[in-house]
């Protein structure tokens, strides 16, 4: 049976920690693909709505495609135990700004166990950054291990926090398999043109019909492919 | 009925969008409330606008057409002048419909009113769904006061210091005020009231660049 076109727009999940470039990646996809895709971002903020202003402010798209929700100090909970905001945030984009093809969830930043529930994000990126410690990819987590994409960010700094890009992206391919991981810097064009280019691809297998949302699930108990060895 | 249906829908774990609200507490903590008062606060809003809303819930677990509910969404909308008071309505009861869409798609006429609704105020949903839950009129309007005071004690858990045991203890406290008021907004049919500060903290608040809750 072949796939159905779908009817409403990819919902694409933007997690990770407090810092790590969640926003400002935002406003580089958007100021690079605003011309040829259309657009809508919900902004989750914990304390303000900086996020929404600092991307209005950017001017990246039309400040009506930027909606901010409020989650009552629960950002986790907003995007995975109860999404109803934040549906109703896309909904009403769409409804006020649509059609649209794409919708850009940014969950407020949070600690390496929040996860997009599949119900809100077709498909989710998790952000990592040098900054923050090289060993944080080795500490795991769901977003980590299993979101559709791994990025770690801003390895233009790494040679002033002594980080190792390395040392990451290894750490981050033995948690995720074959699982795609982008060592990125948003000042650079290459790096820009990778994020981009998994983007349309994401893009293309939702208008295609068969982009399945894949959950990263629960963050304690890991499963593996393989056998432990047994001492 | 099923009592468990009760139970379920005044559980705060039942997705409805409401863990981002805080029943105008955050606007009245920084308009200078002090934490001793949020009791006084909850039970002030249990006698005006609370129960106003849960004779509207009342009257919508009764309403048996889609039209029915629709005409009880303009009265309410009437009797809530804050615009952002309306939106917050309209975003909880959003977040309900769609969580009891998930369990009845097709009943009605919670399915029609949830497919023609524009304003989805959250005592009209909350109405229709008891009503599909054989939940009886006064169940509504008492699930409604509820759900308005345990918003607010549990919000005061976030912007005070305070112990959520004791924040829980005023729910205690308050629990023949709900019950009292539940059996007052059966028998009332639409009414009114007029909280002005209420109001206008609501419009500060929607501005305001620094809040943790929606209203």
């Amino acid at each position: 049976m072949p796939a159905e076109p779908p009817t409403r727009a990819l919902r694409i999940g933007i997690g990770g920690p407090v810092g790590t470039g969640k926003s400002s990646l935002i406003a580089t996809l958007c100021r690079e693909l605003a011309g040829e895709v259309e657009l809508g971002v919900v902004t989750n903020d914990i304390y303000t709505d900086e996020d929404a202003r600092f991307l209005r402010a950017e001017g990246v798209l039309p400040a009506a495609r930027i909606e901010a929700v409020q989650t009552g100090c629960c950002p986790h909970t907003a995007i995975r135990d109860d999404i109803s905001a934040n549906l109703l945030a896309v909904e009403e984009l769409e409804r006020s700004q649509g059609p649209l093809a794409a919708v850009f969830v940014e969950s407020g930043g949070d600690n390496l166990t929040a996860a997009f529930s599949p119900a809100l994000a077709d498909t989710q990126v998790f952000v990592l950054d040098c900054a923050g410690g090289d060993d944080v990819p080795r500490k795991g987590g769901p977003g980590v291990a299993r979101a559709d994409l791994l990025v770690i960010n801003k390895i233009d700094l790494a040679p002033y926090v002594g980080a190792s890009v390395e040392v990451m992206l290894s750490d981050a391919r033995a948690q995720r398999g074959p699982r795609p991981v982008l060592a990125i810097s948003l000042r650079d064009g290459r790096s820009v043109e990778h994020l981009t280019g998994w983007v349309l691809g994401q893009l293309e297998r939702w208008r295609a019909g068969t982009l399945r949302a894949v959950d990263p699930g629960p963050p304690a108990p890991h499963a593996h492919h393989h056998e432990h060895a047994t001492p | 009925m099923s009592a468990v249906l009760e139970l379920l829908l005044a559980d705060a774990r039942t997705p409805s969008g409401g863990h981002a609200h805080s029943g105008g507490l955050e606007a009245a903590l920084a308009a200078g409330l002090a934490l001793t008062d949020v009791p006084a606060f909850i039970r002030a809003r249990l006698r005006t606008v609370g129960l106003v809303e849960a004779a509207f819930a009342a009257l919508a677990a009764r309403a048996g057409t889609v039209d029915e509910l629709l005409a009880l969404d303009l009265e309410l909308a009437a009797r809530t002048p804050a615009d952002p008071l309306r939106r917050a309505a309209r975003a909880l009861g959003a977040g309900l419909l769609r969580t009891a869409g998930a369990w009845w798609p097709e009943a009605q006429p919670l399915a029609g009113y949830r497919a023609l609704s524009e304003l989805t105020p959250r005592p009209i949903a909350l109405g229709a769904i008891a009503r599909t839950a054989a939940l009886s009129p006064l169940a509504a309007a008492r699930l409604s006061l509820y759900d308005d005071a345990a918003t607010v004690a549990s919000a005061a858990v976030k912007l005070a210091a305070l112990d959520a045991a004791v924040a829980s203890g005023w729910l205690v406290a308050l629990a023949a005020d709900i019950d009292d008021a539940a059996l007052k907004a059966r028998e009332t049919g639409p009414r009114s009231t007029c909280t002005p500060l209420l109001d206008r903290r609501a419009l500060a608040h929607a501005s305001a660049e620094r809040r943790l809750f929606a209203s």
